[in-house]
């Protein structure tokens, strides 16, 4: 290396290890603050476990039923799945169709913000009607809820490319196809991300409105089961569940959206600090 | 090697239409170094990219290697301000990108990508993300793209306009070297008439909107140049000329 590279040459960028370590502290302080002060304010309020029970006897409904909630669980998470995973393949797809036909865009591009206006606990029993008490209405509950926010995200990041970028893959020769896959996808990836984040929570909503419709098994007829015995406890308890699910749905997304993005700025620079 | 014959670009604006370019023609002979400076707005990076086949003029045509110029040219090499570098993949794999867009096999020019990247000092270099590069760095991994497929003709839109004043000089001796070395033609855009005269064997001085070709400047400064001709008469004597015509054009106030 001469001169010229030692003056230009840059450490390269990565977040230090130290503040990461803190940055989990605060949510779990967070956490346990709040459950302390549940715990005391339902004791100190004399409040009657049938209105509001305390963690502590959820904990103890959760471990006691351990075994009902998580096959249930288990039923609402499939369903999570694959209606997350068919949203996602799809709206890419129906981005990347948009952005190539532009006629299509203008044909479909109203009809798919008007059907979002359209709430799901009304179509819900129409699709148990069309098909059947099995999984597939709940899936495609919990698809017809999630995707139009990963379509939205994506045609974003796809129109995002800069037209240099453009011009310099036509000036390469470069056909339809290898443009989109190689510059125009990958340019769009934190977008596509963003959307799946917001999706795979909405996929867990959708999930369970599809299961309050002509369903025997998942939380969300469990939810409802609760509900028709005044099961407070059953009830609370699976509303933490259902969190917990969604939330460890958006955590794997964070992981693999680090490990897929390790060159996008949202990656590199921790909050308020500026580095290149 | 390249005719350019009367092009006129026109943009419809809602003040009425717009004059981009106007009747602009110039050629260029194989192995030729032509710069073209005008002030920013007169054109150039459009007449660049009419040249290129990105962006189509108006009225005129334009003839690369006596093929009509009907969509982008391919064999070409571009170099645009931004360097245009693909975040995601790093430096090798950027200058790769030309080869793998044109569906050639990424193994026969390996080599070539890593000379071309020794040839411009950045060996050691190649593993590293556009984020960890600095704008010079960067902007000479994008001058490795647009030579790695030895394309005859070399496009170059201010590609050093977004660097400080000491990496650009940095930059002008290398690619005065790289064109020694390789004997390809270059079309050169800048707004700097000093760098314009250092690389260029002719200057076309362009006006502003419309912009015309008001001049040619013939440099007839020796080959290799080097960085003390700078300070010479004939040097000099040529930056001068341009800045008459531009003072007549109002471009530059009268010293």
């Amino acid at each position: 290396m001469d001169s010229g590279q030692v003056a230009e040459a840059l450490p390269a960028a990565v977040e230090t290890p130290g503040p990461r370590r803190s940055r989990s502290l605060y949510p779990a302080l967070l956490v346990v603050c709040s459950l302390t002060g549940w715990e005391a304010g339902v004791a100190f309020f004399r409040i009657p476990p049938y209105l509001l029970p305390p963690p502590s006897r959820l904990l103890l409904k959760i471990v006691a039923e351990w075994q009902r909630i998580l096959l249930h669980s288990w039923m609402t998470l499939q369903v999570v799945l694959v209606g997350f995973l068919l949203g996602a393949v799809f709206s890419i797809v129906l981005a990347a169709s948009l952005l190539r036909f532009r006629g299509l865009a203008d044909a479909l591009y109203p009809l798919l913000v008007s059907s979002q206006t359209i709430p799901k606990v009304a179509i819900a029993p129409l699709l148990v009607v069309w098909f059947g008490f099995g999984p597939t209405p709940k899936v495609l509950v919990a698809f017809l809820v999630c995707f139009f926010p990963i379509v939205i995200d994506t045609l974003t990041g796809l129109k995002s490319v800069p037209q240099e970028v453009i011009w310099l893959a036509r000036s390469m020769g470069a056909r339809g196809w290898d443009t989109l896959l190689k510059i125009r996808i990958p340019a769009a990836l934190p977008n596509i991300f963003a959307g799946l984040k917001v999706a795979s929570t909405l996929a867990v909503v959708g999930a369970v409105v599809g299961e309050f419709v002509g369903s025997d098994r998942g939380l969300g007829y469990l939810l409802i089961q609760a509900n028709g015995t005044m099961d407070v406890q059953l009830d609370f308890s699976v509303l933490i569940v259902l969190s917990l699910m969604g939330v460890l749905l958006f955590a794997a997304l964070e992981l693999l959206e680090r490990a897929c993005l390790p060159w996008h700025i949202s990656q590199r620079v921790a909050h308020g600090e500026s580095r290149r | 090697m390249l005719d350019v014959r009367a092009i006129t670009k026109r943009y419809w604006t809602k003040g009425g239409p717009l004059v981009a370019l106007d009747g602009v023609s110039l050629s260029l002979v194989r192995g030729e170094f032509l710069a073209i400076v005008g002030p920013s707005g007169c054109g150039k990076s459009t007449l660049l990219m009419g040249i290129a086949g990105l962006d189509a003029p108006s009225a005129g045509e334009v003839r690369v290697a006596g093929r009509l110029v009907a969509g982008a040219v391919t064999d070409v090499g571009i170099v645009f301000q931004r360097d245009v570098l693909l975040d995601w993949r790093n430096a090798l794999d950027n200058v790769l990108l030309q080869v793998e867009m044109r569906r050639l096999r990424r193994e026969d020019y390996l080599g070539r990508a890593r000379h071309l990247m020794q040839m411009v000092k950045l060996a050691g270099f190649e593993d590293r993300y556009p984020f960890e590069l600095s704008g010079g760095m960067r902007q000479r991994v994008a001058i490795c793209r647009a030579l790695i497929h030895d394309p005859p003709l070399l496009l170059m839109d201010e590609p050093f306009g977004a660097l400080d004043a000491l990496t650009r000089e940095q930059m002008i001796v290398e690619l005065h070297r790289i064109w020694q070395d390789t004997g390809k033609s270059v079309v050169f855009v800048t707004h700097d008439i000093r760098e314009a005269v250092f690389l260029a064997d002719r200057v076309l001085v362009m006006t502003p909107r419309p912009g015309r070709i008001a001049a040619t400047v013939t440099v007839d400064l020796p080959r290799p140049r080097n960085l003390a001709m700078r300070e010479g008469d004939g040097f000099s004597r040529c930056v001068g000329r341009i800045r008459e015509i531009f003072e007549q054009y109002g471009v530059l106030e009268k010293a």
